[in-house]
This record gives structure tokens, C-alpha cells and sequence, in this order.
């Protein structure tokens, strides 16, 4: 062999001690550790930046804080690297355990611990590169959620039961979704805290739940009270019918006389309604509840006195995608296992004296 | 709970506490043996009233400062007693039974009322995550007890501690069985957040902290091949690994915002 190749055979032989140290780990994981302890402490105090860290993956994350403030979070990268290295030389002690296995299989459970590692660093590498995480999204009964992200994929709240205590403290939130491909049922679930429904990456899960003013109860002299909801048709007599197209529950006119919408809360609500005749529309206009009915309507004999807002309830969903979320299933299956193989050959090696001696 | 019993456990750890103490002074094993039956007595008390408080609750009642306090000294307590029984470690359970005074005395004064379950903690995994995390603690703690004695020993070679080759031992061992129980800890914890925030890593501080004590024992199972860093240093990493725990545990829950607040 020539010198040249001997040169860069016991290069590569080096290279490969130095993969495999174990002094090189604990450097690493040093490094990491007091990286993310400082880390840690300035995220607690610069939440304006942190903050968002929870809500989204990395890939989308970081860049956004770095154009920020690149001091403040240079540390995440930098562990990240730690941490990646520290995942390879995890990864070379493993290959070289599998080299040697039949003299070192006693160290099975120890060696299931670091591929679980290793897995469980690629996933979360994985679904911090190509998942996403988003809402919460607001979603009506019988309403379809397109998913973001995912052309094609769909959403249907079919049911929604919010349960509550008799003090009104929410206990859960009852969900019956069904999740569509192109027009296709894919997968369907009672999605409720605790229980999402999780589909190829996707996890889908409840998050709270509100209400939305949808419309109002009026009092009509001879008839009672009647509902009028957004969308809904009332009817007048045989030939005139009022229909309700839209709610606003605080509203207002500005200077150029159109309507806006001031507020979410129930303040000074406004309807926009249309008298509609058998030759078609008569009127549209706005009905401001805490004014007078507009004049087209009491013209056309109609006798209007709000009683009580109409609402109906949403709920709020999570939907987050981790493709990696199966690679992690399996890191944790495997430290599981190695933890409980290490447990059994801890007694083993002491009681046989494999262990560094004492 | 009635607070007479916990006065009533106190006292029992207390007394025994005293009884090691006076073993070191007067050096009669019948004194030794009273502790340990006392510590056996605070033992089997304090799992009667967690096992009534689960009862009661319907649910493992770990949810708040009092709650966590009195299972952590429970778990620190009846790890004592697994070491002691393994090993004879004696004189050791005077500094370990202090440290536990020190928790139970801390829960004494707070309200042991058992307040309704917020439903996102209502699953076993909860429970998993708490049994294992507090165990995995109190064998840290037990660590860290051995470590400083392993300390005061290479100075004092006293005849009345364990030599330094069992309390070797016996660190080693609580920070492996730490270790492994942390993992788990760990492990039911992810799956739990992934179900229940759909992700199964949060950059929340405790959660953060949390990796950071398990990366320190993991590196604390392999400090042990090296051989300049065992024995003493390894004591040292207990005693800084111990602060770690105690920073992720109180540190984090009473003076930092977190998703895990103690109360």
C-alpha cells in the first residue's frame, strides 16, 4: 500500500475515533445544554420574539426572528448544529456497536436508546422542514375548512356539542368531523381534548369554541315571537316576504354612508334586509335594532320589535402536519424498549461485574 | 386531608430523622433499626393517604405546589427505602430524610384541598408523565444525597458512612434509574402533548428544561466510562445535576411563566 492511501486510511480511521467519542458527545451535549439554558432565559424575557416559536415550525420561524433580532435567538441555531452533530456522533457509536454486536450485545437496551434518539432527532428536523402548523380556525357546523397546505383536503364539522358545566366552565368540546380528499371521505372522527384526529401527519384538534351573532327574535303584533336568522326568510303576508342577508352586531355609518363594522360584541346591531314581492326585490337597506324600523318597511304595514339576539356557536381547530410524526412514534417505541432492556441488564452486568469497575 | 396526619407523618420522618442522628452519635444499631421502621411506618402512612387522595379526586391528585411536594417526598422516601434495604446505607438516611423534611415541610403549610382536573390533564398519559417524572426526581435527589456524602467521606473516611466504592454504587445506580425513568417520563409526555396540542415538542420553558435534565443524566451515564471522572466529579455533576432538577421542578413553575404553573 502506498503511503499516500495509508495517509488517508488512518485519516478516515480518526476521523471515525473522533465520530465515535465519547468525549466528543459530552462536549456537544455540553455545549448544547448551556446554548439552550441561556437560550431559555431569553425567551422568557423577550416573549415579543419567542413567542411565535410555539406556533409554527423552525423553517418558518427562524428566519422571521433572525431579521428580527439575530443576537437574541443566534442560539438556536448554534445548539441546533450542537445538537445535529451531537445526533451523528450518537449515530457513528451506534454503527459501531452494530459492528461489534455479537461481543456487545449485553448493550442492547442502551444502543435502542440512542437510535431512538437518532429517530427522534431526524423527525423533529423533518417536521420542523415540511409540516406546518396553523389556526385556530374558525368552523361552523356542516361548514367545509379547506386544509392548508394540502390542495384537495378538506374539512367537515358535521356536529358540534360544546359540553359545559352547570357552573358554564367548558369540560370538552365535541367535534364529529370527516376529513375529504377531492371529494372523497378519508377519515372521520369524534374530535374532542385529548382525542384529535390524526391522518397521514395531520392532527387535528379542538381548541375552544364561541359565538357568533346570527341573528334576532322579534316580536310581530298577532303572530308572536319569530326567529330571523342570516340567510332566513320571513314572511309578511302571501306576497311580501323579508329576508335577512347579513348581521352585524356593532355597527355604524361612516361619512360616506355606507356601514361598517365596529366591533365583534354585541353593541349597536345592524341587519342588512330586503323586501322582496312577487315581481321581485322591493328594497334593500340597513335596520339599525336600536333605531326606529326604516320608513320602506313601516310603509308596507310591517310591525318589527326586536326581543333578543340569535346566535350561533363555532368551534375553533387546530390543524398542525408533522410528517415526521411516525419517525418520532418510532424513536419513542425504540427509548421505550431500550429503557426497559437497560433496566434488566443494569442488575445483569452488576451482578456479573460488566460495568466500569468500582 | 386532614392536617393531624400530616403533622403525624411529619413527625414520624422527624424521629427518624433524630434517630439517625443520634446512631452517628451513640453508634447503637437498635437505634439504626428504630429509623428505618419509623421511615417504613412514614412510608406505608403517606401511601394510605396518596391512595385515599386518588381515591377521593379520581384522578392521580399531583396538580399543584402541596400535591407535588408531598409525592415527591413520598417517592424520595420510599426510594430511601429501596436503597436502604438493598445496600444498609444507614447513617446516609440521616441527609436524605432531611432533604425530605425539607419537601414535606414545605407542603405542610399549603392547602391540601384537591381542586377539579382541568379536562386537557384528564388522560392516563397524565398520570404516566407524573408518576415517572417525580420518581425520576426523587432518584436525583437521592443522587445528589449520595454524591454530597460521597464528598464529605473522601474527607472524613468515616467509619459510620458507606465507603466510597458503595456510594459509588449507589450513585451510579440512582442516576441510571433516574435516567430511565425520566425517559419514560419524558416519552408519556410527548405523546400526551402531540394529542393534546398536536405537537410533541413545545419550546415552552419547562418542556425546554425538561430536555435539558435529560440530556445532563444521559451525559451523566456516560460520565461514569470515564475514568478520570469517577468518583468525585461524578459526585459534583450529581450535585449540579440535582440544581438543574430543582430550577425545572420549582424554579420554573414559582418564578417563571410557564404551561406547567405550581400554585
Amino acid at each position: 500500500m502506498t503511503d499516500t492511501k495509508q495517509k488517508s486510511l488512518s485519516l478516515l480511521h480518526r476521523l471515525w475515533l473522533l465520530g465515535c467519542s465519547l468525549k466528543l458527545a459530552i462536549a456537544l451535549a455540553s455545549a448544547a445544554t448551556i446554548l439552550i439554558m441561556g437560550g431559555s432565559l431569553v425567551m422568557h424575557f423577550y416573549p415579543a420574539i419567542f413567542a411565535g416559536m410555539e406556533n409554527d415550525i423552525m423553517a418558518r420561524w427562524l428566519p422571521w426572528a433572525w431579521a428580527q433580532a439575530p443576537l437574541l435567538v443566534a442560539w438556536v441555531p448554534l445548539s441546533g448544529i450542537c445538537i445535529f452533530l451531537f445526533a451523528i456522533n450518537t449515530l457513528c457509536c451506534l454503527i459501531d456497536w452494530l459492528l461489534k454486536i455479537k461481543a456487545r450485545w449485553r448493550k442492547t437496551g442502551e444502543y435502542l436508546i440512542h437510535a431512538g434518539f437518532i429517530l427522534l432527532s431526524i423527525a423533529f428536523l423533518w417536521g420542523n422542514i415540511s409540516g406546518f402548523r396553523s389556526g385556530p380556525h374558525r368552523i361552523f357546523q356542516g361548514e367545509h375548512l379547506a386544509i392548508p397546505n394540502m390542495q384537495g383536503l378538506s374539512l367537515l364539522l358535521e356536529e358540534f356539542t360544546p359540553q359545559l358545566e352547570p357552573s358554564g366552565r367548558p369540560l370538552d368540546m365535541l367535534n364529529q368531523v370527516s376529513l375529504w380528499d377531492n371529494g372523497t371521505q378519508v377519515a372521520e372522527a369524534l374530535v374532542r381534548m385529548n382525542h384529535p384526529l390524526i391522518y397521514n401527519g395531520l392532527v387535528i384538534l379542538p381548541t375552544s369554541f364561541g359565538q357568533e351573532l346570527d341573528g334576532f327574535k322579534f316580536h310581530i303584533p298577532g303572530r308572536g315571537v319569530i326567529e330571523l336568522r342570516t340567510g332566513s326568510k320571513l314572511s309578511i303576508s302571501s306576497e311580501t316576504d323579508i329576508v335577512l342577508h347579513k348581521m352585524l352586531p356593532d355597527a355604524r355609518r361612516n361619512n360616506q354612508g355606507r356601514v361598517i363594522q365596529t366591533g365583534s360584541r354585541l353593541n349597536n346591531p345592524a341587519m342588512l334586509i330586503s323586501l322582496q314581492g312577487p315581481s321581485g326585490k322591493l328594497w334593500e337597506g340597513w335596520y339599525f335594532l336600536r333605531n326606529p324600523l326604516p320608513r320602506q318597511l313601516r310603509e308596507s304595514g310591517i310591525a318589527l320589535r326586536p326581543t333578543e339576539p340569535v346566535f350561533k356557536t363555532f368551534s375553533l381547530l387546530t390543524i398542525n402536519r408533522d410528517p415526521g410524526d411516525k419517525v418520532a412514534a418510532m424513536g419513542a417505541g425504540c427509548i421505550t424498549l431500550g429503557v426497559f432492556f437497560a433496566l434488566f441488564s443494569f442488575y445483569r452486568k452488576r451482578a456479573h461485574g460488566d460495568r466500569p469497575e468500582v | 386531608m386532614s392536617k393531624p396526619l400530616l403533622y403525624l407523618l411529619f413527625s414520624t420522618y422527624a424521629t427518624a430523622t433524630i434517630g439517625y442522628l443520634l446512631h452517628l452519635i451513640w453508634r447503637r444499631p437498635i437505634i439504626a433499626k428504630g429509623a428505618l421502621a419509623l421511615i417504613a411506618a412514614g412510608v406505608f402512612l403517606q401511601t394510605g393517604l396518596l391512595a385515599h387522595r386518588w381515591w377521593l379526586a379520581g384522578y392521580l391528585p399531583v396538580t399543584n405546589l402541596f400535591a407535588t411536594l408531598f409525592f415527591f417526598s413520598w417517592a424520595l422516601a420510599l426510594i430511601y427505602l429501596y436503597f436502604e434495604l438493598r445496600y444498609r446505607i444507614r447513617a446516609t438516611g440521616l441527609f436524605v430524610m432531611l432533604l425530605n423534611l425539607l419537601l414535606l415541610g414545605g407542603a405542610l403549610p399549603r392547602d391540601t384541598k384537591i381542586s377539579a382536573l382541568i379536562p386537557a390533564l384528564d388522560t392516563p398519559l397524565f398520570s404516566l408523565h407524573i408518576i415517572f417524572s417525580f420518581i425520576g426526581y426523587a432518584f436525583f435527589a437521592m443522587a445528589f444525597s449520595i454524591g454530597a456524602l460521597y464528598l464529605l467521606q473522601t474527607r472524613l473516611h468515616s467509619n459510620m458512612l458507606p465507603d466510597l466504592q458503595t456510594l459509588r454504587r449507589i450513585n451510579e445506580e440512582a442516576v441510571f434509574l433516574g435516567f430511565s425513568l425520566f425517559t419514560l417520563c419524558m416519552i408519556a409526555g410527548s405523546i400526551w402533548a402531540h394529542i393534546a396540542w398536536g405537537h410533541w415538542f413545545s419550546w415552552n420553558i419547562k418542556s425546554v428544561w425538561s430536555v435539558l435534565v435529560w440530556m445532563f443524566y444521559a451525559g451523566m451515564c456516560h460520565a461514569k466510562f470515564i475514568r478520570r471522572w469517577q468518583g468525585g466529579v461524578y459526585a459534583w455533576l450529581s450535585i449540579a445535576g440535582f440544581g438543574v432538577v430543582l430550577f425545572t421542578y420549582l424554579g420554573i413553575g414559582l418564578l417563571l411563566e410557564s404551561n406547567h404553573p405550581l400554585d
